[in-house]
């Protein structure tokens, strides 16, 4: 009985089926007749307001979902449509519509959970950066990784979001989107270029979305990763309070700015459409948007800030200044390895439609780049320097998942192990050329995991997009898919490199003159005394580990030999008391 | 000195963006780009990081 009821269930379904091709195979008759024949009238379709018949489908009975469902054969079928008016009950347009929501649906629960593990990075950050930190410092840096979620959550709620995504246009795939439909323009050079957006202050308003509420979480995760990167630079030296105003500024201005003009449909993503080059600036997760804006702002912050006391002799050379707990750095690179699959493949904002089923290529181009960084850091070290180094090991892995970002949804798997191994190698480089050439102290490389191979990963996109990709069908207004030198169009490249520029240029000019007002005004750094006792208590009030014994301080005497004194006086404190 | 450092990076910035709008040559677009890139990097890691290591806290 049991079998002979599943089978007439399986006919409904069938009948179901057979009725809607026909309704749809007699319109597409209706279009065109075949030439020379003579055709039978059509039937007349079904109107999309006739009630269809429920009946023949066989939904379960009462009685039957009374007894539970442990196969799930009756769980999910007809009688779950979503039916607009109850008195005519099922019809085709609600059908049809229930359709649609379920793609929407789909790509919903696909960007929230991806938004969901970016958010978790801010746990990773907080680890690698503790980690490389020394242990007189560790409640400051990782407050400051706590909190920099708070202060740039509310910044991009205020004004942010609204600056960057304001005008950013319908997203199809999250159901329109449409409130985000003011960007405020200029006219130049007969051009047409977007600034930034101003729809969206406070999610307020038209912006009271349930598509919008998605892409702010999305958008909100990525902006506080390019915060959370600054306070590993200037950190063990920086004023809570000046990292915060810092912090509050970067969500609300900075970063925004940058994103509109890259992703808001702002001018460098029409580069394309008003002046031919290739696809305008593709930068498809946020290697220049997010890493780069970061890595750069780090760079503006270190230099206005200045070294570590005891980084630097007086001759220049640098001395290491070893993290406190390498265990928590590489925990903290797998969970930020695992964030990662939320950055990149959550960045086509869908798993249906629109190309989106790529997510699969996007997650192993990821976790390749990640793999192959590693090796290339793991392997300049050992081979330099005689030993694998744990924490240049983990940055080359980072190093490698930072410049994968922008490529990551155009280019092929070959193609993301070159950019993740010249990564690995990039960064050991740029940590050298920033530590002993530039004299600039960055106590966790952040300047290079994120500023240098932000940028490599922009300069990727023009070099390895191979063209295979296709999101609805083009990018940027240009139709087509984006395809790089290598792959035949160095217009792309061009793009990519204005973009860098930008970064370069307009973003850490921004950066510097908002740091160095607030430098003056607030002052950035602590006091000597306070960075040679460590920053946990004078800042924070409580020590990270109050139960161990820390060792005191030794300065270089080559440091001490000279003035200040202020420097000297808390030495001779320290050196009484232990 | 840090001033000029800032002003040879915004030039280095917005003069190839001037050059690519006024000209349609990839060639002359992609070497303008290139060479606006090494000002800014001249302008920010020469100019204006000398000036700050000048006044370094460990020359004091």
């Amino acid at each position: 009985m049991k079998r002979i009821g599943e089978a007439m269930k399986r006919c409904s379904w069938l009948g179901v089926v057979v009725v809607l091709l026909s309704v749809i195979s007699t319109r597409a008759q209706t279009a065109s007749p075949a030439s020379g024949t003579p055709t039978a009238p059509p039937a007349s379709a079904p109107a999309m307001t006739a009630p269809l018949d429920v009946k023949a489908a066989q939904p379960p009975s009462a009685d039957d979902l009374a007894k539970g469902d442990p196969s799930g054969t009756r769980t999910g079928t007809i009688a779950d449509v979503v039916v607009s008016d109850t008195n005519k009950g099922l019809t085709l347009a609600d059908t049809v519509n229930q359709v649609g929501q379920n793609r929407i649906a789909i790509n919903f629960v696909w960007t929230l959970i991806a938004g969901f593990l970016v958010m978790f990075m801010q746990a990773g950050f907080a680890a690698v950066e503790t980690g490389l930190c020394r242990a007189k410092n560790a409640n400051h840096t990782m407050m400051m990784n706590f909190m920099v979620y708070g202060f740039g959550l509310f910044a991009f709620w205020v004004c942010g979001f609204a600056l960057q995504m304001g005008g950013c246009a319908p997203a199809g795939t999250l159901g329109g989107a449409s409130p985000l439909n003011s960007e405020h323009s200029i006219s130049l050079l007969g051009k047409t270029w977007g600034i930034f957006g101003t729809h969206g202050f406070f999610l307020s308003g038209v912006t009271y979305d349930v598509g919008v509420m998605v892409m702010f979480l999305f958008q909100m995760v990525f902006m506080d990763t390019a915060l959370t990167i600054v306070t590993g630079a200037a950190a063990e030296r920086w004023k809570y309070a000046a990292f915060a105003i810092s912090s509050v500024f970067m969500g609300a201005i900075t970063y925004p700015l940058f994103a509109n003009w890259a992703w808001g449909g702002g001018w460098l993503s029409q580069l394309g459409v008003n002046f031919g080059l290739g696809h305008g600036y593709a930068d498809f997760a946020g290697s220049g948007v997010v890493h780069a804006v970061g890595g750069i702002t780090a760079l503006a912050v270190s230099m206005i800030i200045g070294p570590r006391i005891g980084k630097y002799n007086r001759n220049g050379t640098p001395n290491a200044m070893p993290g406190h707990d390498i265990m928590i750095v590489l925990i903290g690179c797998f969970i930020l390895a695992f964030g990662w699959f939320g950055f990149n493949p959550g960045s086509t904002l869908a798993a249906s439609g629109n190309g989106a089923l790529r997510i699969g290529s996007i997650a192993v181009n990821t976790m390749l780049a990640g793999c192959t960084g590693s090796f290339g850091a793991l392997l300049y070290m050992w081979l330099k320097f005689g030993k694998p180094d744990a924490s240049m090991t983990g940055n080359g892995l980072l190093a490698g998942l930072v410049a994968i970002t922008a490529p990551s949804g155009f280019v092929n798997t070959v193609s993301s192990a070159i950019i993740g191994l010249v990564a690995g190698v990039l960064v050991c480089y740029s940590v050298e050329f920033v530590e002993r050439v530039l004299k600039v102290d960055d106590p966790v490389g952040a300047i290079s995991v994120h500023g240098a191979n932000g940028i490599w990963g922009v300069i990727s996109v023009g070099l390895f997009a191979d063209g295979t990709s296709n999101y609805g069908g083009s990018w940027n207004g240009v139709g087509g898919s984006v395809r790089g030198l290598f792959y035949g169009d160095a217009s792309q490249l061009i793009a990519q490199l204005i973009g860098v520029g930008t970064l370069l240029g307009g973003i850490f000019c921004l950066s510097y003159a908002v740091n160095f007002v607030i430098h003056m005004v607030v002052g950035q750094r602590v006091s000597a005394a306070d960075e040679l006792e460590g920053l946990d208590i004078p800042e924070m009030g409580a020590l990270c580990y109050p139960e161990f014994v820390l060792k005191p301080e030794s300065i270089p005497a080559s440091v001490t030999a000279s003035k200040p004194a202020e420097i000297k006086a808390p030495l001779r404190v320290a050196q009484e008391t232990a | 000195m840090k001033l000029v450092g800032l002003l040879l990076a915004l030039a280095g910035w917005l003069i190839p963006i001037v050059t690519v709008v006024m000209t349609q040559s990839a060639t002359i677009r992609m070497a303008v780009s290139l060479a606006g890139i090494a000002t800014i990097l001249v302008g920010i890691l020469v100019v204006l990081n000398k000036a700050h290591v000048k006044e370094a806290i460990w020359k004091a």
